[in-house]
């Protein structure tokens, strides 16, 4: 019966996609496309549709998301290609509408002046990735076909980029003026969240193993880490502090280790308590779900215990764990920005900063990489726990 | 009624606790010796703490709604094209760190209580969404099919049926949902709504660990409370719809 | 009465029901067999509109079912699916209550429905009436979920593979009891199974479907005295047929009955009146006996049979 649904749906008209083009099409006339700033701070003039980027291009961007409603529309076994083609590649020259944007309106006597982006261009990126997010679940894709999808269309935004039209657009200006600042927020950033995800990985690795060898140990174990989960990150990065400064003025070799009731360390520990529910919890359940018929096969075919254990439970149990490890690490990346409040450093700088500023170009600048990293890193260990 | 027992120790101790912290001044002196000030006192913790939840409580309430109302058009005949793209978009959504969430709101809507309110009811939709979702499919298809086999109609086979197989999914899906908005609210601070964050952010800017540990302090207890009502809500909910399991 | 009349069903652009005329007399049972996918599931879902015909016109009681609330519709006709589709959040009792109360029956008279149903189907109201499905054993769940189907006393049972997820030894009772019941009850039933024992059993007419047709409808005799084609005759099984047809009779066919049911010598052997002509003639050559006496329910002796009868006469 599934196969008559599956044949079903794909020559019956798809509601989704006419309803996410017609308000693509309704956002994009109804908001601004872009803001126009005299400088950082001073709040800028909004441009709608036509007025940002002129009647041709207005024309352009109505007809293509016209195009998506119809050719969803048309009962057609084949019609998801083309609409592939033509969501994907929307998507992929997005970016050009604010280099027009920008070059029609940018003062040329200006230098302080800014061009930024509107709520009609993030809902037009928004609702044109959830159809091409659709369209690739309806065409049954698989993950290479995705990526390189993904991978195209970043690719042409980094070309448009460097391309230099979008020197004005306000997030450029931001990153242009902290270059260095920017990269070593990345490797803050990647530090902080990876070495928490290693060592709690190591550290829950070790209470699993416990658990499984003795009953007595599990409720105390899982008792104690979705404890820690529980406490919301701000109370745990605050109470770390005490504590640490403690330490430190006791035993100054710590400090010259750099660790203070600030900074990095108080950070690792609270990154690393959280990391600890998900990964000892994917362990645990991976290591004890392989099914005592397999053990027992591997028992009888001559294998001792150590074998067993490394031959046959560890690999079926893998991608569970892999699937632990993708939860920790989403989550790590999004507290390391928290972790910027008690000066860890990382994205979130940027986000702090920009928010006591009112300058919420430098809040993107701090949120969107935050995201992307998080987007990035579910991506991969999805593929990689697919591959086990 | 033993169940409710830790909710309602751990309700009075956070209420004593941030009616009663200037009587522990003493304590914070120790902690912080250097600073005039050691209890913080820009607003009582009372009106911080009862701020705090209203967010997390209307949050919830919106998110619950829209999620669960959602989770059941997705599910419905009517909407199932819309199932693929809404169980994408609720999986997806969860990788968004809930403070990148919050920052994007701050350009959307400026500073202040109605960012953050958005903030939250969106970012706490997704796991709700989720559950929904979960539980409602997970429904068995020949409970259903027998339900409307008998002569129920669709609606009393949501009603009486679905909504009752899957709502113990769904509680757990508003208790995730409810853990990280107290965490996200308490950031909120930063963008100007005022909660129990108010007192760590100030503290963390002066340098005054006393304040830092006062918010951090209720902050906990606040989850704490609210995570032990989640678990007698629960424990109730197993004993009255799964007797069996619980033994 | 049930009639179905050049019905259809397609799914996109595949025919899983083509053209069918069938009709089910009031009080018979009729079973429609075949293997899976051949459209008997999908036939029985048509009848309470779980699932809407493309084409042709199905009747109950001679009202067209399309012209109908399908609620109503359902509500007069008892389901009872395979894996039971009780729910599990409702206990024994309430789960056979369910349609009574949809039906808005006093509380009174859904309790004694509920009592009197449970003794019908064998099942102790203290120990079960307050469990919960899960609780249950495999048969005593599909005990409940024939319940729960008869609780409004329906004029019409519709029964998707009920018996299917069972062992051959719960399978067994329950065909037996549903016999039993249906003998008392007479509801017009649409029964479908892949088992053509099953159907041989409970049938009084059989419909063999094969990619969504009716190859033949008839009798459980006819169709293995005269299957209408090779797919029939290989369904029923060629090389068995006779046995299959000694144990569509009993007993009682063929006994020679006394005059007048005598009380049976004390320690005296022999064959109950309802066993069938199969198990009569295997019990009597396992024990090389050439005549048995036959005793009825009450243990009378009502008569005596012979093995040569039965091999002359049984198939």
């Amino acid at each position: 019966m599934s196969i008559y649904s599956s044949v079903a749906s794909n020559t019956m008209p798809n509601r989704v996609l006419p309803v996410l083009g017609c308000l693509a099409l309704a956002l994009v006339w109804l908001l601004d496309l872009g803001v126009i700033q005299p400088n950082r701070i001073v709040p800028g003039t909004g441009h709608g549709l036509i007025s940002a980027v002129g009647g041709p291009w207005a024309g352009l961007v109505s007809l293509v998301l016209a195009g998506c409603v119809l050719l969803s529309f048309l009962p057609l076994r084949r019609r998801y290609l083309p609409l592939l083609g033509l969501v994907g590649l929307s998507l992929a020259l997005l970016p050009l509408l604010l280099e027009v944007f920008a070059g029609r309106h940018l003062p040329e006597d200006a230098p302080y002046a800014r061009s930024s982006i509107g709520a009609g261009f993030w809902c037009l990126l928004f609702l044109l990735s959830l159809m091409l997010i659709e369209i690739l679940g309806r065409l049954g894709s698989g993950r290479g076909l995705q990526l390189m999808i993904l991978a195209v269309i970043v690719g042409n935004w980094l070309w448009i980029l460097r391309g230099g039209g979008l020197e004005s657009l306000s997030l450029v200006r931001e990153f242009n003026a902290r270059p260095d600042k920017f990269e070593q927020a990345l490797w803050t950033h990647l530090a902080l969240a990876f070495g928490a995800v290693g060592i709690s990985a190591g550290l829950a690795f070790l209470l699993a193993l416990k658990m499984i060898r003795s009953v007595a140990w599990r409720r105390p174990i899982l008792g104690a880490v979705s404890f820690l989960q529980t406490i919301p990150s701000l109370a745990v990065f605050g109470l770390l502090i005490a504590p640490l400064s403690a330490l430190a003025a006791a035993f100054p070799a710590l400090q010259a280790m750099g660790i203070r009731g600030i900074g990095w360390a108080p950070a690792l520990l609270a990154l690393v308590a959280y990391s600890l529910l998900p990964m000892v919890r994917n362990t645990f359940v991976a290591l004890t779900e392989v099914p005592e018929s397999l053990a027992d096969a591997g028992r009888g075919m001559g294998m001792n215990e150590r074998q067993l254990f490394f031959k046959l439970k560890l690999p079926l149990a893998l991608p569970v764990i892999v699937e632990g490890v993708r939860i920790t690490t989403i989550q790590a990346i999004g507290l390391t920005a928290v972790a910027a409040l008690i000066g860890a450093g990382g994205f979130g700088s940027f986000i702090f900063q920009g928010l006591g500023q009112a300058a919420m170009d430098l809040v993107l600048l701090g949120a969107l990489p935050t995201i992307a990293l998080a987007l990035l890193a579910d991506a991969l260990l999805t593929m990689l726990a697919a591959s086990l | 009624m033993r169940v409710w027992l830790p909710p309602v120790l751990l309700t009075v101790l956070l209420c004593a606790l941030s009616a009663g912290m200037p009587t522990l001044e003493p304590l914070f002196e120790w902690v912080q010796p250097d600073k005039q000030n050691v209890v913080y006192e820009r607003e009582s913790f009372l009106f911080l703490l009862q701020n705090h939840l209203m967010l997390v409580v209307i949050s919830a309430l919106v998110g619950t709604v829209a999620a669960v109302a959602g989770g059941i058009f997705a599910t419905r005949p009517a909407g199932r094209d819309f199932l693929p793209l809404v169980s994408q978009i609720a999986s997806i959504g969860q990788t968004f760190p809930p403070v990148a969430v919050l920052a994007l709101a701050v350009p959307v809507l400026g500073f202040g209580e109605a960012p953050i309110l958005v903030a939250l009811i969106l970012y706490g939709l997704l796991p709700i969404l989720r559950n929904t979702l979960a539980g409602l499919e997970g429904v068995d298809a020949t409970v259903r099919q027998a339900a409307l086999g008998m002569g129920m109609s669709p609606f009393q086979v949501l009603l009486q049926v679905e909504l009752p197989l899957a709502g113990r999914v769904i509680l757990a899906g508003i208790r995730t949902s409810v853990t990280i908005n107290i965490a996200t609210a308490a950031i909120g601070s930063t963008i100007g709504a005022r909660t129990l964050g108010d007192p760590v952010i100030a503290g963390l800017v002066n340098g005054n660990t006393a304040y830092v540990l006062q918010g951090a302090i209720l902050i906990g207890m606040l989850a704490l409370t609210v995570d032990s009502l989640f678990e007698a809500a629960e424990r109730v909910w197993d004993r009255r719809f799964l007797p069996q399991t619980a033994g | 009465m049930i009639e179905l009349k050049n019905v259809t069903r397609r799914f996109g652009d595949a025919v899983a029901v083509d053209r069918i005329n069938l009709t089910v007399e009031t009080g018979e049972v009729c079973v429609l067999v075949g293997s899976s996918g051949c459209g008997k599931s999908t036939t029985l879902r048509m009848i309470n509109q779980l699932l809407p015909h493309s084409e042709g016109q199905i009747l109950v009681d001679g009202n067209d079912v399309t012209a109908m609330n399908p609620e109503q519709l359902r509500l007069n006709m008892g389901y009872v699916i395979q894996g039971t589709g009780l729910f599990p959040h409702w206990t024994v009792a309430r789960n056979i209550a369910m349609v009574p109360q949809l039906l808005k029956w006093p509380r009174e008279r859904i309790d004694e429905r509920v009592h009197e149903l449970l003794t019908l189907l064998d099942l102790d109201q203290a120990t079960h009436a307050n469990k919960y499905p899960q609780q249950l054993s495999g048969g005593q769940a599909q005990r409940v979920g024939v319940a729960r189907a008869l609780a409004a006393n329906p004029n019409i049972l519709l029964m998707d593979e009920p018996f299917g997820a069972l062992d051959a030894i719960t399978r067994e009772n329950l065909q037996l009891e549903m016999l039993r019941i249906q003998s008392q009850l007479r509801k017009t039933t649409v029964f479908v199974t892949h088992d053509i024992d099953e159907a041989l059993r409970l049938a009084t007419r059989i419909a063999v479907m094969d990619q969504g047709r009716i190859i033949q409808h008839d009798t459980p005799e006819n169709i293995l005295r005269r299957p209408a084609s090779v797919f029939v005759e290989n369904l029923v099984g060629k090389q068995d047929r006779g046995l299959k047809l000694m144990s569509l009779h009993t007993v009682r066919d063929l006994m020679e009955a006394h005059p007048q049911p005598r009380e049976p010598e004390p320690g005296a052997d022999g064959l109950k009146e309802d066993d069938s002509l199969r198990v009569a003639l295997s019990i009597m050559l396992w024990q090389n006996w050439r005549q048995v006496p036959v005793f009825n329910a009450d243990g009378q002796e009502t008569g005596t049979i012979t093995r040569e009868r039965i091999i002359q006469e049984g198939a």
